[in-house]
């Protein structure tokens, strides 16, 4: 038995409808078999009976454990620091936060907008957006680089916007079933069991990237949407061709370039002029390369993979 | 009535954007005024402004996880509109369907999860359906809403063969869509729909065919239709309208009886060159705005939108078109009712005033006779609506449901029309402009207008179906949609005013709203609670 408590911050509630799609398990699963006791959540239809504020000051006073805190949204600052600009329960949900965070056992931060800001956070960030622990790539966040929850941990940061349902289950799953302590976070505080993989691992169009085929515009059947329409998908770290979206695919299979939206700096570039859905080159260079590849080591090898390239590799091959 | 002030908070469900408070004052059982206020405020336009012109495909589904295949049609017709890009047919339909399998997911989600929930509150429990509705409805442990719960996922599946996953996708851009879907995604598609069909449409919702329930045409064609069989008396649909009647959700939740439609579907062979004055004559399902007090039908113009702020929390001029609005937010916002207590502006047609969004708005609209005669047509909620004298909770609700065949029949169209071997998107020469692009989210009229002008946004303007719906009061003191359905609705407990939550419920607006019941002539809180 887990209590979980799931609040919303500046958020689109698409984490939970995300969350929702889960079939293994699935949410009602995850309470008639693992045992997970949603205290409330903003989507699930549970009748409380009871008042919410004073069981949320309950578990703020320590007298209702709280196993699981899932925060989704962001953390809104604003009006001048004041959190009005989000009101919840008859407060700012920054000031909820700040009490149950301290209470929880484990804090888990669901979707970019809660790991780092997201999109309510990109410039000009009208609502004074942060998430959890981090604004972007910067450490701190609204909780502060030091924050512990009471297991130890710092928050758990699952991104994506949004989160797969299944990251999100089988964390809470782990958690619930006492295996807590075997989650291993990297640098993000990301559980490494998904995010230490690539997006492009397993992407049906690897065989196009490795010898520089080009999607060179939308609606092709053949390609590697790296090269000209701004994939990031070698160096953005997620499972989407792992555990596949909905059970069917990949926005990288369909023909979708990844927005690297499970990385903090997520939307890139803060979606300036000529930016979105467009390699941002130099001379003809990727600006950002795949992970680990330095300019003089991607010229050779877009070079030999052009010279090797078959001729098959520039026909379709994603036919009728 | 006991003297103190009770605070409750019963049945937390559904929310999108934030929080939104619903404030109302009970006299002699009855509600007598409400104001509804919305309290999260992000500010998509805001950052919107100088970016991309394409920047809107990312951003604008983000703004809602429950709607976003809405919002990306939106934004992708709005800049074909703005770059005067070509869009092949094949595009169209793949557009049609993402907007369609998200309503079909919407249908069950919302139906069990957080809809159905309320009949189950014991206020009912002297109902004679009560047993019943809480062995299938129940939250979690009902038989039914496990069902229905866990299908709701499966439509969206076919929107990951397309976008590649649900929500959250960016396929729809101008000129068409990313994707060229090939004979095995199409195929697995079919069985995706058929699947939703076998084992829950027909055998839960219906209890028949679906070629049966067809036939209905009228609300006597409707009720001889439960009568016909157990199995439709009985079937989750027969169950709804037999209990909503017993338990009054019938009779309360009416509304001004005025409502809008953008239409939405675009013919895949209609709108391939869309233009913003064009798309009325190119839609499946038509636009129009309903009065039920003259029983008349019209067409509806993005022109006559007007947006006053009087009430709402920004610092900007009323009753202005969204092209001509700047979106810039009041720092302090302090409620205050005579003044201005929400985020959401209050959405007036510029002739017909508050107008009501939403599914029962479409079928308002899709029983009229205006249009072009081979746009889609349907009768029965308007005679429903006649002869039931008006809009209810249950009738709202209702429509809702009652599109879902519909708009599976027009998945199957679209999955039917595919030219598999055709072009799915047309590179299109970016360009300075003014677009505007809307559909019919499940819960309502959605859209965008753009302004591109050197090659970046100048201005991104979103107006939401709760936007029409939750606004506050409009320049004139005219209450929103929302606000004018509460009146009059029965108060039986005014501690657990379970029938705020039916109307508030009924119009599924994006937000959760949270309660405050209040006594109309001390002003005191009787209770607070929160609905969807």
């Amino acid at each position: 038995m887990a209590n979980l408590l799931w609040l919303q911050g500046g958020a689109c509630s698409g984490n939970t409808m995300s969350f929702l799609n889960a079939e293994e398990p699935s949410a009602c699963d995850l309470v008639t078999d693992f045992g997970v006791n949603v205290l409330w959540h903003p989507s699930l239809g549970m009748e409380l009976g009871e008042n919410l504020q004073k069981m949320l000051r309950a578990l703020v006073a320590g007298e209702l454990p709280l196993d699981i805190f899932v925060f989704e949204g962001t953390v809104v600052n604003a009006p001048d620091g004041s959190g009005e600009w989000n009101r919840f329960a008859g407060r700012p949900m920054k000031q909820w936060v700040a009490d149950l965070a301290k209470v929880a056992n484990f804090t888990v931060a669901i979707g970019d907008c809660a790991t780092w800001g997201g999109i309510p956070a990109t410039a000009p960030n009208p609502s004074e957006s942060e998430g959890l622990q981090f604004l972007k790539r910067q450490h701190g966040g609204f909780l502060g680089k030091d924050y512990k929850s009471k297991a130890g941990l710092p928050v758990i940061n699952v991104p994506g916007c949004p989160a797969h349902p299944d990251w999100i289950t089988q964390i809470v799953v782990a958690v619930a079933t006492g295996r807590g302590g075997d989650l291993s976070l990297d640098e993000f505080q990301r559980p490494k069991t998904f995010f230490t993989s690539f997006t492009q691992t397993g992407c049906t169009r690897n065989m196009h990237f490795a010898y520089k085929v080009s999607a060179t515009e939308f609606g092709q059947r053949k390609g590697c949407l790296f090269y000209d329409l701004g994939c990031r998908g070698p160096m953005t770290h997620s499972p989407c061709n792992r555990v596949l979206w909905n059970r069917q695919s990949s926005k990288t299979r369909a023909g979708m370039p990844c927005l690297g939206c499970t990385e903090p700096e997520f939307p890139f570039f803060d979606l300036a002029p000529g930016t979105v859905f467009k390699t941002q080159t130099v001379m003809g260079v990727p600006k950002d390369m795949p992970a680990g590849v330095d300019k003089t080591g991607y010229i050779k090898l877009t070079a030999a993979a052009k010279a090797a390239s078959p001729r098959w590799a520039e026909e379709d091959i994603f036919v009728v | 009535m006991t003297a103190a002030v009770q605070t409750l908070d019963i049945s937390p469900v559904g929310r999108v954007e934030g929080d939104l408070d619903v404030r109302v004052d009970i006299q002699d059982g009855v509600i007598v005024n409400a104001w509804t206020q919305a309290e999260l405020f992000r500010g998509f336009e805001v950052i919107l402004r100088d970016k991309d012109p394409q920047a809107g495909l990312v951003v604008t589904p983000r703004a809602c996880g429950i709607c976003g295949a809405s919002h990306l049609t939106c934004a992708a017709w709005a800049l074909d509109t703005a770059w005067k890009t070509e869009v092949p047919r094949n595009a169209i339909l793949a557009r049609n369907l993402g907007q369609i399998v998200e309503s079909l997911q919407s249908l069950p989600r919302h139906h069990y999860g957080l809809f159905m929930i309320d009949y189950t509150n014991k206020n009912y429990s002297k109902s004679k359906y009560y047993e019943e509705a809480v062995k299938r409805w129940s939250p979690f442990t009902g038989t039914n809403y496990e069902i229905g719960v866990t299908i709701s996922g499966r439509p969206v599946e076919i929107y990951a063969l397309l976008g590649g996953q649900w929500p959250h996708s960016s396929y729809m851009v101008p000129g068409g869509v990313m994707c060229a879907p090939t004979l095995t995604d199409v195929t697995r598609a079919w069985s995706i729909l058929e699947y939703f069909r076998r084992n829950w449409i027909e055998p839960v919702w219906l209890g028949c065919s679906m070629e049966r329930y067809e036939e209905i045409k009228s609300h006597d064609d409707f009720m001889a239709w439960i009568d016909e069989r157990p199995e439709h008396a009985n079937s989750d649909l027969g169950l709804y309208w037999r209990m909503s009647q017993d338990i009054g959700a019938d009779t309360y939740g009416r509304g001004y009886g005025r409502y809008v439609s953008w239409g939405y579907l675009p013919h895949e062979d209609k709108y391939n060159k869309p233009t913003i004055d064009g798309r009325n004559a190119a839609l499946i399902m038509k636009s129009g705005v309903y009065d039920g007090k003259t029983d008349s039908h019209k067409l509806m113009d993005q022109k006559y939108t007007r947006e006053d702020t009087l009430h709402a929390w920004y610092d900007e001029p009323g009753g202005l078109h969204p092209f001509d609005r700047t979106t810039v937010p009041t720092r302090k916002n302090a409620v205050d009712m005579d003044r201005k207590y929400s985020w959401s502006t209050a959405v007036r047609h510029e002739q017909d005033g508050r107008l009501e969004a939403g599914p029962l708005a479409r079928q308002m609209v899709a029983g009229g006779k205006h249009g072009e005669a081979w746009q889609h047509y349907d009768p029965l909620v308007l005679d429903m609506f006649r002869k039931l004298g008006g809009a209810s909770v249950m009738l709202r609700h209702f429509a809702r449901m009652h599109e879902g065949i519909k708009l599976y029949r027009q998945a199957e169209h679209a999955l039917r029309e595919f030219r598999l071997n055709d072009p799915w998107y047309i590179k299109p020469t970016e360009k300075d402009g003014r677009g505007w692009g809307a559909t019919e989210a499940i819960r309502g009229a959605l859209c965008h207008w753009i302004e591109v002008q050197g090659g970046k946004i100048k201005n991104y303007q979103i107006i939401a179906p709760t936007t029409w719906n939750v606004g506050p009061r409009s320049a004139d003191g005219a209450r929103g949609p929302m606000e004018e359905s509460l009146i009059g609705a029965p108060i039986a407990d005014p501690h657990d005013p379970v029938e705020v939550g039916h109307v508030c419920r009924s119009y599924d607006s994006c937000l959760v709203c949270t309660v405050h019941a209040h006594d109309a002539r001390t002003g005191e809180e009787l209770a607070r609670f929160r609905t969807a």
